[in-house]
């Protein structure tokens, strides 16, 4: 008696309506001289983007195409103290009959929408690689799940949910591949739930966060990258990060990164502190929501193509989404409200995977693979599917580290 | 020759039409139990005056009393590198000949309009105190002022404004007052102009930097010296805004024009990102609906359009927080609780030429709005006779 239902998206024709009304009356900014990227998302490209929306963009053609592609399911998850929330989530299996229970968990402003590229391929079998079925949630508040009604849903509850989805789903042991806030609720997971029932998790977004009780302490005792340096408490491995050169592609890793925290992180301050003024302008306005988004599809990815209809796609599934386009960052300010999220204690013991290392993750982590790539950004499941399948493979591959790691299912056919 | 014009607002009909039209299709959020104002302005608030801006809120009525109160100018003011820009401002003479000119000069999200309570008072003539020809201006992309349209507009570009226009308007020398970038632009002014023009500035907003361990013995001063109990608070205002209200300061000064997009498309998008300053940093002051939603009007009306009012905040960044140059002209200081940053009055007396200072119990960051009359007797004591700025431009004593 499970209260699992088939989804299909199926927007009203009135929410329809309403978004084009409000395309019509669409206001615009003017723009300084040849600013091009540099103070956001250029008025040319805003235009020509709000006109397609407003006249030519064919949502139901999309809607149509999700709705086949993607096998979608909602059911009932209790969350301790938050009562029962509705969750929206993709569920194919494998043919490979023990393949290998994964959970993608998306970030923000990612969706379900990301495994769309990765769905075939993870669950493609054969006797050459790990075939696996595929779980994908959209988190509380994100999609077509619903969103938590009172404050201090913060990453226990989080990790609650996707790990009790996959228990209700018959996967008593499974992995996890997850990247942004992805990666922030599977580290918890593992840290939760890590060894009997979580196996392995796989991250195209390491990160080690500083445990601090203000921004002011934070900013004084950060690194560049948000993987801290040893620190001068221990001496060795700080005398070794001293001695190391980095390598150029580190090098540029600490560039990205500070051009991340000096130039990029106003939206991250502002949804950690005020998710509802932003969510006032997001939730009337689909031009806000447009820009405040799409800056990040652009500027997080690596010279990915995207069609305008991809950008308005994705756009749409927040506009459209259950909770309200300003329902799903309030993770920000719930978590940053509970500094245990960076979790000194909860270093998972479980292998996991990581791209572009850092030594100083290393001590951190059990981490059982590296992988370094010359190209890919932020959405690394959308942008570079192969690749993120091969590394997620190459993972839990015959004579891999984690090969098995769930018993009974190697995922090989 | 000049080219000032008088000014009257006068929004076009079409302009009050699109604010309709995309009040009647406002959306809004849900909101987390009792949320109160933790993530922002309630929901109910938000929903009552987005209601009355759609229905009983009369713009035209609070357009003809701004128009009847406050004598309205605009101007060409040329900026180097930059063209002419219209300029519109503000500016009442006291009916003392000899009154000090002052320039008042707003922030964000600020306007002209907060010179409204204060005009009376400062060009009010009495033998007891000195009185003021006053000018107010729209800074460049508020108001009715135009906006810069290239990259590069920072604080020497805004306070070159300020400065030309007093000049034109024949104040060769003038004191200032201004709070949030109006303290910043005018402390520009006084290390650019100081002197010869800018004759002394008085502000709302003083900020200052610790000693450093570089002077060993403010520093060795600045560590054993016990707080007050008014220091504290003060400092535990400053650590509030510097841990929780950084959101739109980080978001203006690195991707103004994505905001940009939400705040010239949403009335109520508009109306939320700056209420929730009007409430937040101001001290319990009763705004009352029709005060807000004129507050958010000049914004939508603005003839830049809301966006261009804070790529200030991207053209500053990094300019402004360079405190090295003190200016050496006589400053005064009021400070009031609820301002963002409240800090210790001595960082401030090492480092500049203080000559007045006052600590008030109550009163925010809008402080011409929420305590018009105590720093209008501020600025008066300072100008005082007695005082060290009595007189300090020449000729001009400003009493009856």
């Amino acid at each position: 008696m499970s209260s699992e239902t088939p989804f299909q998206i199926n927007i009203s024709d009135k929410k329809l309506s309403i978004l084009r009304a409000k395309l019509e009356l669409a206001t615009f900014p003017d723009e300084l001289q040849d600013i091009g990227w540099k103070h956001g998302p250029p008025l040319a490209d805003m235009k020509r983007l709000v006109e397609r929306w407003r006249n030519g963009y064919d949502w139901r053609k999309y809607e149509k195409e999700l709705n086949q592609e993607l096998p979608m399911f909602t059911r009932n998850i209790d969350v301790d103290g938050f009562g029962t929330l509705n969750i929206h989530y993709v569920h194919k299996k494998s043919k490979t009959v023990d393949a290998i229970p994964l959970l993608f968990c998306h970030g923000w402003p990612g969706s379900f929408l990301e495994v769309k590229p990765l769905l075939s391929l993870l669950t493609a079998s054969s006797p050459e690689h790990p075939s696996f079925h595929v779980v994908a949630l959209s988190l509380p508040g994100f999609g077509f799940s619903e969103g938590p009604h009172k404050p201090g849903f913060a990453v226990d509850q989080y990790a609650e949910v996707p790990h009790k989805l996959m228990i209700a789903l018959g996967y008593n042991e499974y992995v996890t591949q997850g990247g942004d806030w992805g990666f922030v609720i599977t580290r918890r997971m593992a840290a939760k739930y890590g060894g009997k029932h979580h196996k392995a998790w796989h991250t195209n977004f390491p990160m080690y966060m500083s445990f601090s009780r203000s921004l002011l302490i934070h900013q004084l005792i950060s690194s560049l990258i948000r993987a801290d340096p040893p620190s001068w408490k221990s001496p060795l491995s700080y005398l070794s990060y001293l001695l190391t050169p980095y390598s150029a592609e580190e090098k540029a890793g600490f560039e990205r990164t500070m051009w991340y925290r000096n130039k990029a992180s106003g939206y991250f301050i502002e949804q950690s502190t005020f998710p509802q003024t932003l969510a006032y302008g997001l939730t009337d306005s689909p031009v806000a929501l447009l820009g405040w988004i799409y800056e990040k599809l652009v500027t997080w990815t690596d010279d990915y193509k995207w069609t305008d209809d991809e950008v308005l796609t994705w756009i749409s599934i927040y506009w459209f989404s259950r909770a309200g386009p300003g329902a799903a960052h309030r993770i920000y300010s719930e978590v940053y409200a509970d500094f245990y999220y960076a979790g000194r204690t909860s270093h998972p013991a479980i292998p996991m995977l990581i791209l572009l290392p850092s030594k100083w993750l290393r001590s951190l982590n059990n981490v059982v693979i590296e992988s370094h790539h010359t190209s890919g950004g932020h959405f690394a499941g959308y942008e570079r599917p192969e690749v993120l399948v091969e590394d997620v493979r190459k993972m839990f591959a015959k004579g891999g580290p984690a090969f098995a790691i769930v018993p009974g299912r190697s995922g090989y056919a | 020759m000049s080219s000032e014009t008088p000014f009257k607002i006068d929004v076009p009909d079409e302009k009050l039409t699109i604010l309709h039209a995309k009040l009647e299709l406002a959306t809004f959020p849900d909101e987390l139990e009792d949320a109160g104002w933790t993530y922002g302005p309630p929901l109910a608030d938000m929903k009552r005056l987005t209601e009355r801006w759609k229905n009983e809120y009369d713009w035209r009525k609070h357009e003809r009393e701004i128009n009847e109160e406050l004598p309205m100018f605009t101007r060409d003011i040329d900026v180097d590198g930059f063209g002419a820009l219209n300029i519109h401002y503000v500016h009442k003479k006291s009916e003392s000949v000899d009154a000090i000119p002052l320039l008042f000069c707003h922030g964000w999200p600020g306007s002209f309009l907060e010179v409204r309570k204060i005009l009376p008072l400062l060009t009010a003539s009495a033998p007891e105190h000195p009185s003021f020809h006053v000018v107010a201006l729209s800074l460049p992309g508020y108001g009715f002022s135009e906006a810069p349209r290239k990259q590069g507009f920072g604080a020497n570009q805004y306070a070159e404004v300020a400065h030309k226009l007093m000049i034109a308007l024949g104040y060769n020398e003038y004191v200032t007052q201004g709070g949030d970038w109006g303290g910043i632009i005018t402390r520009r002014m006084a290390s650019l102009y100081g002197g010869r023009y800018h004759k002394a500035w008085h502000t709302n907003f003083p900020i200052a930097v610790p000693p450093s361990w570089k002077t060993p013995l403010s520093f060795l001063s600045f560590l054993l010296t016990p707080w007050s109990i008014e220091e504290k608070a003060g400092i535990e205002r400053t650590k509030w805004f510097r841990t929780k209200g950084m959101g739109y300061f980080t978001q203006q000064s690195t991707q103004p024009q994505t905001l940009g997009y939400s705040l010239a498309d949403s009335p109520a998008g508009l109306l939320a990102w700056i209420y929730e300053k009007l409430v937040l940093w101001t001290d319990n002051y009763n705004w009352s609906d029709d005060e807000v939603l004129t507050w958010i009007s000049l914004y939508w009306f603005s003839r830049a359009g809301p966006a261009a009012s804070v790529r200030i905040y991207f053209e500053m960044h990094g300019d402004c927080e360079d405190i090295g140059q003190n200016p050496t002209i006589p400053m005064g200081a009021s400070f009031f609780p609820k301002e963002l940053v409240v800090l210790p009055a001595a960082w401030l007396r090492k480092s500049n030429n203080l000559v007045f200072e006052s600590h008030h119990k109550t009163g925010g960051h809008f402080a011409a709005i929420e305590r018009p009359e105590e720093l209008v007797r501020d600025v008066r004591k300072m100008f005082a006779k007695g005082s060290p700025a009595f007189a300090i431009v020449p000729g001009r004593t400003g009493y009856a």
